[in-house]
């Protein structure tokens, strides 16, 4: 493979960019498979390149409805971050953030990973105290976290509300300086272009139509471009869950909601960290084009549709005016939706199933990006090995049964509201 | 904006109403034997259909009343709205 | 500053008002009516920016909302604002403007060397490098390349401006007041129906005010102003300009932003800069019209290029040339009318038109007008930086590939027309499939989805007499259909020139040796070799050529670049446009002000504020108030210089040793009657409550389904049929529907009503070994003795006249009360037992002493009911029957619910009785031991006990029930402590509740 470098950069210049490779190939399917990873998504792609790369499984296919990365890692606000207080959730995450890190140089594709810290605002003692259990446990847990004041807080974010004219004052936030953003499209593409690389074969516009399973066991899956037989499946499809898993005649402890994003028109660099609105549901950031990267609560309602509506665009920028009021002059540029896949304890499932040979990764709710590489890591462990890693332990199926829930809101069974 | 037909008011827009998820979930009968697998049926396993699902409104800033809405969920069509006494016909 | 550009007549500008303006620091003046860009035309200043990624020279593009390049920063009585087009900002007297993205200055930008190094920086450079080393992209590359792209400056001031909404329903909505949008408001308006018309710009009239046509013996300027005016009497139509229809959501409902003051210096008082129109249609028409396109030819970014159908409209609209030696370069009839408009006003074009022997109405006229054209030729390129000053061109082959050999021609600007594109934006976002139209190379509206129907060139018909008739057409159908009225309009006699077929030619080829970018995304910098690049890389889905070109994603959306893009894809690929498909559209279809979305609910209107009737008493001593939800609630009481821990310490003090009166008007209630009424709360809570006597509270926790504790409170059996309950302030709303929830759907049968009445009633909480006696003096006619009112009973009372309600319940873990009355009688009865207690020492007390009382006696709240807790963690496994079944029963069998070492509840003290523990701390065994440091459980609540003068704590702890008496640390590495503690009880105050029975 062609090695990205400035000097490949320069080279290719001279010949006038006739020659770069392919970042990937468009194969077509052989019949069968080690490996059959369903979903081209973020995901999906880390689990294949993590397959070949940790576990020396190179005969994988990725098969994908679609195009790669045209699910939510392409259509996220690319927040990366481990501030959680459960101890699955945080030391799955931080062992994420590790592999964050490398990640530029491991895939040789820039993914413009950029640790410009996340701020937590809180707005009342209550809430400070809140924040303080999960920063304490974050703490505890190694990873770094802060506990800043009001004028602390003032002095990173000066764009924040501080007048007397506001609803619900700062009274100061939790950051986590490591989390940060990373370029989303980057992240598919770099693990598609080294997957592709080791031999995985990646297949667009590939549909699943059904599944070959027979005592209790899969033998393959069935798809619009023919019958691919493999001994492991991987589902990996996020907000279509629930449609694989009626085929499979499986009902899971996931409902498919709809959640909104927006940007604003590009300005000059004005804001360098990613900041939360407490006293609601908003989340913020400037992209490295200059898009002020918005998003805040679901439309509220089960949805496929990748469209959204304005209510809930109108609910989350008041929050977001109610903390930044300067956003007020900026515009609304574009606006999209993704489809999430919501479990019912907003943790997600990394976990075998009940069908020998199928494997299950679902339920990331709106954080599925910055678990990208954790969950294709601990995944490709889980297939290749059969069994569950310590680190994805928690993330078991039957945690709904067993009561072993990991609950970071308590918020509970509505989705909706989660 | 979805516009939703409440069958005590009238045509209303959503931000009346809240949303309560799948109708079809029947929740079992109070003091009876059932299987922990029913129960988890009943608390946490969804089908969250692509295509028509019926589903819970309540019109809370209207009426109040609880009502089941047959809506597209990769369209938002809504065909359909009941009163929470009336029965879906699936 | 003489205009130079500015024609001696002409033009809808009023030439009577000269307005005055700066741009870039100079003083220029305009004419009222002029929008900034045609005002700077007219002065001949034709840089106002640069671009993007190479920070190459920008000028003006087109006229309106699909100018890419012409973005200026904008100040305006104060205030900034970024991202303006200048094309769509009128002009204003005192307009101050400034160029954006270059430094120091538009005319020397020293960002333009990356127009040099653009060889090296082609689509997805930044994927390919600044990985070495590995810190260096977030330190070093990442910055500087942050500050290099972005427009204009956002300030950071507070924005003074006020936005409205408005909701409407009408009967038909007409986006675009062209001769579709016209024609068929105006059929509608006739049949009675509720019209409401858009227009986006200032003037109304669309092409109609550009083109060369005549309608009823009018011209089409006249005609659409007759029209107009006739419409704007009636008092059915809304008819509504500077407002643009810019997402077509759900159910009919469209969303329109209306622009009330940027057209002014500034924004009169009491009114809103721009108002938010949420309109609910019963039908849509869409007559957005069509964005001419350009081709594609070498440098077609460099400032004079533009749009033919711009340069006609700054001459016809602005009597404003855009140049004085114009080419015009056309693959159809427009760039003729173009052509004959710089003619007619003494400007000399050339026209060159790649058809070979086009023949038509207008071209004839072109030639009687004597005007050069050049057939079969081509523009290769545009030369000059800042400005054209030639062009290369070339004769081209039939075939479209060669080119002839290469001429340089002088002229000043470029007038491109590559034929027209449908604005389908709002018809896609309905959810109408498009679908590809071969003949204008352009996707138009499929069938509709939602009850929009798409008229004239939004539609792809571009003859005037076809659009009119289909629009008066179709207002007539659809308001017939709703006013069953059916007054038929007579069709006027339409003349207009007809056209010839246009030629399907988009992109000039490149001239052998020579690499002249060809850009298609002219606001991004995205050229045809980014996307050869992007498709040789196998980003080969028009979603990743987009995504990784950046093709179209700029703040035009690629207005003028998509469906180029779209050509040169399946040119590559060799698939027909159609299989390439395009990306989605999505609102808004022009960028919308954050500020309009939002509207009034700014500040401190952001959510609303609750108070209670006792508020402003709260306020008038010295009250520290603090956010419970929407509810404000007093804190603390402040003396002196008393701060929060001094304040609520003295409080709660006082209740402990005499009395104290708490505001918990906040807290729910709800009122629920009917012969199942019990039976009712007996499946809500975990308790038994059938036997529960009239006159009789009980204490009751409500479980999710899930086993974890929803919310708990105390309900009071009114009468045979009629409780009263109460809720937590936080969970109010939600209990109310979670009981309507199981009345409606899962129990009908029970006969019971519940309705909430929080606003009802005032409540205040009395508490302290005094209460009786202030209650004896508050009701001198009831029975308060222990006897007459004992622990959790209920009595109406007589307070002064004022019917009240008087439970004997307690939070404080007092002997204590909680008197209700009306709202309106609050003030009043605080008032009372503040003027009557003075005598046993009352003080008000706020939430804090409130907390302090509650956790030194072991009392849950909202830190440990966090919904993520069951009974058993709060010690309330007492509460849990086992007789009857009740909601979230099943789940309490959950095996990590029911496992032995389950957390629980317990009491913490800092073995040395001094220091504070600060809350979200958590317990470990060992605090030295490697992290990740193993936690037993966490803080989670803290006060300074006034009973026992020390800090105490509550914490949920693993293993709890066997934990009493262990020594733990509790740790905040957050707060850099830690602290040895004690486990104790967490009933660390009168652990056998004698008091409240006292």
């Amino acid at each position: 493979m062609q090695k990205y470098s400035v000097f490949s950069l320069v080279k290719n210049a001279l010949s006038n960019h006739e020659n770069w490779d392919l970042a990937w190939k468009d194969p077509t399917p052989k019949k069968e498979y080690d490996v059959v990873i369903i979903g081209g998504g973020g995901h999906g792609l880390a689990t294949a390149y993590y397959l070949a790369k940790e576990h020396n499984i190179t005969n994988v296919a990725i098969i994908e409805k679609g195009w790669i990365g045209g699910g939510n890692v392409g259509r996220n606000t690319t927040i990366i971050r481990s501030n959680y207080m459960h101890d699955d959730n945080a030391l799955f995450s931080e062992f994420g953030m590790d592999l964050w890190r490398r990640m530029s140089q491991d895939l040789n594709y820039n993914v413009m990973f950029s640790p410009r810290g996340i701020i937590n605002l809180a707005h009342s003692d209550a809430q400070m105290n809140t924040y303080a259990r999960r920063g304490n446990s974050m703490r505890l847990n190694g990873i770094d976290a802060v506990l800043l004041n009001r004028e602390e807080v003032k002095e990173i974010i000066p764009m924040a509300d501080f007048s007397d004219n506001v609803r619900f004052p700062i009274f100061g936030g939790l950051m986590q300086p490591s989390a940060g953003t990373a370029r989303h499209d980057a992240v598919a593409w770099g693990y598609a272009r080294q997957a592709d690389d080791m031999g995985v074969d990646i297949i667009q516009n590939c549909e699943v139509i059904g599944f070959d399973v027979s005592a209790g066991k899969i033998n393959g899956v069935r798809t619009s471009r023919g019958d691919i037989k493999a001994k492991k499946i991987g589902l990996c499809v996020a907000g279509s869950t629930n449609i694989l898993a009626e085929k499979l005649n499986m009902t899971l402890p996931i409902e498919t909601h709809l959640l909104q994003a927006c940007v604003s028109e590009p300005v000059k660099p004005v804001l360098d960290k990613v900041v939360t609105f407490g006293a609601g549901h908003f989340y913020i950031s400037q992209s490295d084009k200059g898009e002020m990267v918005m998003g805040g609560d679901l439309d509220g309602y089960n949805s496929y549709a990748q469209r959204g509506n304005l209510p809930t665009l109108q609910h989350v920028l008041t929050e977001g005016i109610a903390m930044m009021p300067f956003l007020s002059k900026l515009k609304m540029l574009r606006t999209w939706g993704g489809i999430m896949d919501m479990s019912m304890d907003g943790s997600p499932i990394i976990d075998k199933t009940h069908i020998e040979g199928l494997y299950l990764n679902c339920g990331w709710c709106y954080g599925g990006f910055k678990a990208t590489p954790a969950s294709g890591w601990t995944f490709a462990h889980t297939i290749a090995q059969d069994r569950v890693h310590e680190l994805n332990a928690g993330y078991s199926l039957n945690r709904f049964n067993t009561g072993h829930l990991l609950d970071e809101k308590g918020l509970g069974t509505k989705t909706w509201i989660s | 904006m979805l516009y939703i037909k409440c069958p005590h008011c009238g045509m209303r827009s959503q931000n009346e109403f809240s949303y309560g998820g799948d109708a079809t979930i029947k929740r079992p009968e109070l003091g009876k034997e059932i299987s922990d697998q029913d129960w988890d049926n009943f608390v946490y396993n969804r089908k969250s259909l692509r295509g028509k699902h019926w589903e819970l409104w309540q019109h809370i800033s209207g009426c109040r009343q609880w009502i089941k809405v047959e809506r597209d969920t990769a369209t938002h069509e809504i065909f359909n709205t009941l009163k929470a006494n009336e029965e879906i016909s699936l | 500053m003489t205009q130079n550009f500015r024609l001696e007549s002409g033009g809808l500008i009023n030439r009577g008002k000269k307005i005055s303006f700066k741009f870039n620091g100079k003083n220029y003046f305009g004419y009222e009516g002029d929008t900034l860009a045609s005002a700077l035309i007219a002065n001949g200043v034709h840089l106002i920016g640069r671009s993007f990624k190479y920070h190459r020279p920008r000028g003006f593009f087109g006229a309106g909302v699909d100018e890419p390049y012409a973005i200026v920063q904008l100040y305006r009585n104060g205030e900034t604002e970024p991202n303006i087009k200048a094309t769509e900002q009128e002009l204003f007297e005192g307009l101050e403007a400034k160029s954006v993205n270059c430094w120091p200055s538009v005319n020397f930008d020293v960002g333009a060397i990356n127009n040099f190094l653009k060889i090296f920086l082609p689509a997805g450079f930044y994927y390919k490098t600044f990985m070495w080393p590995k810190s260096f992209w977030y330190k070093i590359y990442e910055p500087f390349i942050r500050k290099a792209a972005g427009l204009g400056t956002a300030s950071i001031k507070h924005d003074k401006e006020r936005y409205e909404h408005k909701y409407e329903y009408c009967d038909l909505l007409i986006t675009g007041s062209g001769p579709s949008g016209l024609a068929s408001a105006y059929a509608a308006a006739k049949n009675g129906a509720k019209v409401i018309l858009a227009e986006d710009k200032s003037r109304f009239g669309g092409t109609l005010l550009t083109s060369d046509v005549n309608i009823g013996n009018q011209s089409g300027k006249e005609w659409a102003d007759s029209i107009v005016s006739e419409l704007k009497e009636m008092s059915n139509v809304t008819i509504k300009n500077r407002s643009q229809v810019f997402g077509y959501y759900d159910h009919n409902m469209l969303v329109m932003s209306e622009r009330i003051s940027d057209h002014l210096p500034k924004t009169k008082k009491y009114h809103p800069k721009q108002k938010l129109w949420y309109i609910r249609a019963k039908e849509v028409l869409i007559s957005s019209g069509s964005i001419e396109r350009p081709i594609v030819f070498g440098n077609n970014d460099t400032p004079g290029v533009m749009l033919s159908s711009a340069a006609k409209e700054y001459m016809k609209v602005y009597g404003v040339l855009v140049g004085k030696k114009p080419l015009i370069f056309t693959n159809n009839d427009s760039g003729y009318e173009t052509a004959i408009e710089f003619k007619k006003n003494g400007i000399n074009p050339i026209i060159l038109d790649t058809r070979k022997e086009p023949q038509s109405e207008i071209i004839d006229e072109a030639k009687n007008m004597n005007i050069n054209i050049k057939n079969s030729y081509v523009v290769v390129a545009a030369q000059g930086y800042k400005k054209v000053k030639s062009a290369d061109i070339a004769k081209i082959s039939d075939d479209k590939e060669k080119l002839g050999s290469i001429e340089n021609i002088d002229c000043d600007c470029i007038c491109v027309s590559g034929f027209w594109t449908p604005t389908i934006h709002l018809a896609s976002q309905s959810g109408n499939k498009t679908k590809f139209k071969e003949e204008i190379d352009a996707f138009v509206p499929g069938t509709s989805k939602q009850n929009e129907k798409t008229l004239g060139a939004a539609n792809g018909i571009f003859t005037l007499e076809e659009t009119l008739k289909d629009s008066f057409e179709q207002g007539n159908r659809l308001s017939k259909k709703i006013t069953n009225n059916d007054n038929k309009v007579s069709f006027p006699n339409v003349v207009e020139k007809k056209s010839a077929v246009h030629d399907k030619f988009w992109c000039v080829p490149l001239p052998k040796g020579k690499n002249y970018k060809r850009f298609l995304d002219f606001q991004n910098d995205v050229a045809v070799s980014d996307i050869e690049i992007a498709l040789k890389e196998g980003y080969r889905s028009i979603e990743h050529v987009k995504r990784y070109t950046t093709l179209g994603m700029a703040t035009d959306q690629g207005k003028t670049s998509n469906l180029n893009g779209l050509q040169l894809v399946s040119k590559i690929e060799n698939k027909v446009v159609p299989a390439v498909g395009h990306t989605t559209f999505r609102p808004p279809y022009t960028p919308v002000s954050i500020g309009a979305i939002v509207g009034r609910e700014v500040g401190k209107h952001s959510k609303p504020t609750r108070k209670s009737p006792m508020h402003s008493w709260h306020e008038k001593n010295n009250a520290v108030f603090v956010d419970a939800g929407v509810w404000l609630r007093p804190r603390y009481y402040k003396r002196g210089d008393e701060n929060l821990f001094e304040a609520s310490k003295r409080e709660a003090k006082n209740v402990r040793t005499n009395v104290g009166v708490c505001d918990v008007t906040t807290l729910g209630k709800i009122d629920i009657k009917g012969p199942d009424a019990a039976e009712l709360l007996n499946r809500v809570y975990t308790n038994a409550w059938l036997k529960l006597p009239i006159g009789k509270a009980r204490y009751g926790v409500m479980l999710r389904e899930d086993g974890i504790v929803m919310d708990d409170g105390t309900t009071t059996r009114i009468s045979e049929n009629h409780y009263h309950m109460t809720t937590t302030t936080a969970q109010a709303a939600n209990v109310l529907s979670h009981l309507e929830y199981y009345l409606q759907l899962v129990w009908p049968e029970l006969n019971v009503n519940v309705v909430s009445t929080t606003e009802q009633w005032a409540g205040a909480a009395i508490a302290g070994p005094k209460s009786r006696d202030l209650l004896k003096k508050l009701f001198p006619k009831s029975d308060v003795t222990n006897e007459g009112l004992p622990f959790m009973g209920y009595i109406e009372g007589d307070l002064f006249g004022v019917k009240a309600k008087i439970f004997r319940i307690s939070f404080s873990g007092e002997l204590a009360y909680e008197v209700n009355v009306e709202s309106d009688y609050g003030y009043f009865m605080w008032e009372k037992i503040i003027e009557i207690g003075e005598e046993f020492g009352i003080q008000p007390y706020g939430t804090e002493a409130l907390s302090t009382l509650r956790i030194e006696m072991g009392h849950v709240a909202g830190s440990e009911l966090d919904g993520r807790t069951i009974p058993y963690d709060n010690s309330l496994e007492g509460l849990l029957s086992k007789k009857k079944d009740f909601i979230g029963k099943r789940s309490l069998t959950r095996k990590a619910f029911a496992a032995e070492d389950r957390q629980k509840i317990v009491g913490v003290v800092p073995l040395d009785k001094k220091t504070s523990i600060p809350e979200g701390s958590h317990l470990v065994k060992d605090s030295n031991a490697p992290l990740p440091n193993p936690k037993l459980g966490y803080i989670s609540a803290s006060c300074w006990s006034v009973e026992h003068d020390n800090p105490f704590s509550l914490a949920i702890l693993k293993d709890g029930k066997n934990m009493i008496g262990k020594k733990l640390f509790v740790m905040s590495p957050l707060k850099n402590k830690v602290i040895p503690v004690e486990i104790v009880s967490s009933h660390y105050v009168d652990p056998k509740g004698e008091r409240v029975r006292s």
